[in-house]
C-alpha cells in the first residue's frame, strides 16, 4: 500500500507538471498526462495491467508499468529539450536587440 | 542608401569566421551601389573589421547563434532602416553580385514579394555530384511539405519586398532556417517567383556547406519546432 501511495503521488506530480507544460508544448503535455494517468490506473489496478500486458504481448503487468515509466521519462527529456529551445529563442532575441542597438554604420552611410 | 528612383535596397550578409572572403564580397557589393549590412555572428577572426573596412554596416552578435539567427537580425535591422527591398547574400563568395539585379527586377515585373534564386534554373560551377543529389532530395521534400513549386532549396541568394520581409520571422537559428524561410513564404500567401542564378563552389564554400548528417539535424529541428506553440 505504501508503494502504491508513493507511486501515485509521483504520477500525480507528473500530471500537474505536464498540465503546466501543455501551454508551451501542447502535444508533449497531452501525451505526458495520458501516460501518467494510465500509469496511475495500473498502480491501483495491477490485474488490469496484467490483462492488458497479455493482450499486447508484453507478458507481465509489471513490465507494462516499467514501459509506461520509460515513456514518461522520455517525454520529460523531450520537454526539457523544448524548454532549452525556448530559452535559446529568448537569448537570441536579447542578443539581436543588443547587436542592432550597437550597430556600426558604414563609413559612407548617409 | 536610396537609389535615384527613391527606393532603398539592403543586402544582408550573415558571416561567421569569414575573414578570408568577406572583404572581397562586401567591396564588390558596395561597388555595385548596394547598402550592405554584415551580421558578424560572433566570429573569432577579423570578419567584422574587414567588413567595416570594405564599406559595410556591421551588426555584431555577442555570441555565435547561427546563420538563421544572423539572417533574421539582418532583416530586422534593414526593416528598421526603412528598406524597401532586402537581398540575402552568402559571405563565402559563392554568389554572383550580378545576379542581384535580376532578382530585384523580378519583384515588380512578376508582381512578387519574394524572388528566390535557383541554381537549377541557372547554373553551378564546381558542384560535387553528391551535393547535387542531396539538394534534389531536399528540394523534393520542401515541395512536398510547403506546396511551393520550386526547383531549388537552401539557396541563400534571394530578394524580397518590405511586405514580404515583414512576414518572415525565423526561429530556426541554424541550418533549418532555409526550410523555415520557404514555409514562411508559403504561409504568407504572397506571390513568389524563381530567378536563375549561378553558384560558384570553392573549397572554402564546400567546407562550410551542408552534409548528409546536417539534413537529419534539419529534420529534427523542424519537427521540434512544430511541438512548440
Amino acid at each position: 500500500m505504501m508503494a502504491q501511495i508513493g507511486f501515485s503521488l509521483l504520477l500525480v506530480g507528473i500530471m500537474i507538471y505536464a498540465w503546466n507544460e501543455a501551454a508551451r508544448a501542447p502535444a508533449v503535455g497531452l501525451v505526458a498526462i495520458l501516460t501518467a494517468a494510465s500509469g496511475l490506473y495500473f498502480v491501483w489496478f495491477p490485474a488490469e495491467a496484467t490483462w492488458l500486458a497479455e493482450q499486447v504481448g508484453i507478458g507481465r503487468g509489471a513490465d507494462l508499468i516499467l514501459y509506461v515509466w520509460v515513456v514518461i521519462s522520455l517525454l520529460v527529456m523531450l520537454n526539457l529539450h523544448l524548454k532549452l529551445r525556448t530559452q535559446m529563442e529568448l537569448l537570441t532575441i536579447l542578443t539581436r536587440e543588443h547587436a542592432i542597438a550597437n550597430a556600426r554604420p558604414a563609413a559612407s552611410a548617409e | 542608401m536610396r537609389t535615384r528612383s527613391g527606393t532603398a535596397t539592403w543586402v544582408i550578409v550573415p558571416a561567421f569566421n569569414e575573414a578570408t572572403t568577406i572583404g572581397r564580397v562586401v567591396a564588390e557589393l558596395v561597388r555595385h551601389g548596394y547598402a550592405v549590412v554584415v551580421i558578424d555572428d560572433g566570429s573569432a577572426d577579423e570578419t567584422g573589421a574587414r567588413a567595416a573596412a570594405a564599406g559595410a554596416t556591421v551588426v555584431t552578435h555577442a555570441v555565435n547563434l547561427g546563420q538563421g539567427a544572423a539572417l533574421q537580425t539582418g532583416i530586422c535591422y534593414a526593416l528598421r532602416q526603412g528598406a524597401d527591398y532586402i537581398v540575402t547574400f552568402d559571405a563565402d563568395g559563392q554568389h554572383r553580385v550580378g545576379d542581384i539585379a535580376a532578382l530585384l527586377a523580378a519583384l515588380p515585373s512578376q508582381h512578387a514579394d519574394f524572388a528566390l534564386g535557383s541554381r537549377f534554373l541557372g547554373g553551378t560551377v564546381g558542384m560535387p555530384a553528391s551535393r547535387r543529389w542531396l539538394l534534389r532530395l531536399a528540394t523534393w521534400f520542401t515541395r512536398l511539405t510547403t506546396g511551393l513549386a520550386i526547383s531549388d532549396t537552401h539557396n541563400g541568394l534571394r530578394a524580397m519586398t518590405r511586405r514580404g520581409a515583414s512576414q518572415v520571422a525565423l526561429r530556426q537559428n541554424r541550418m533549418a532556417h532555409a526550410s523555415e524561410f520557404l514555409h514562411a513564404v508559403a504561409r504568407s500567401g504572397l506571390r513568389y517567383t524563381e530567378v536563375p542564378v549561378t553558384i560558384e563552389y570553392s573549397a572554402h564554400s564546400l567546407a562550410k556547406g551542408h552534409r548528409f548528417g546536417d539534413s537529419l539535424r534539419i529534420l529534427l529541428d523542424l519537427s521540434a519546432q512544430r511541438l512548440l506553440r
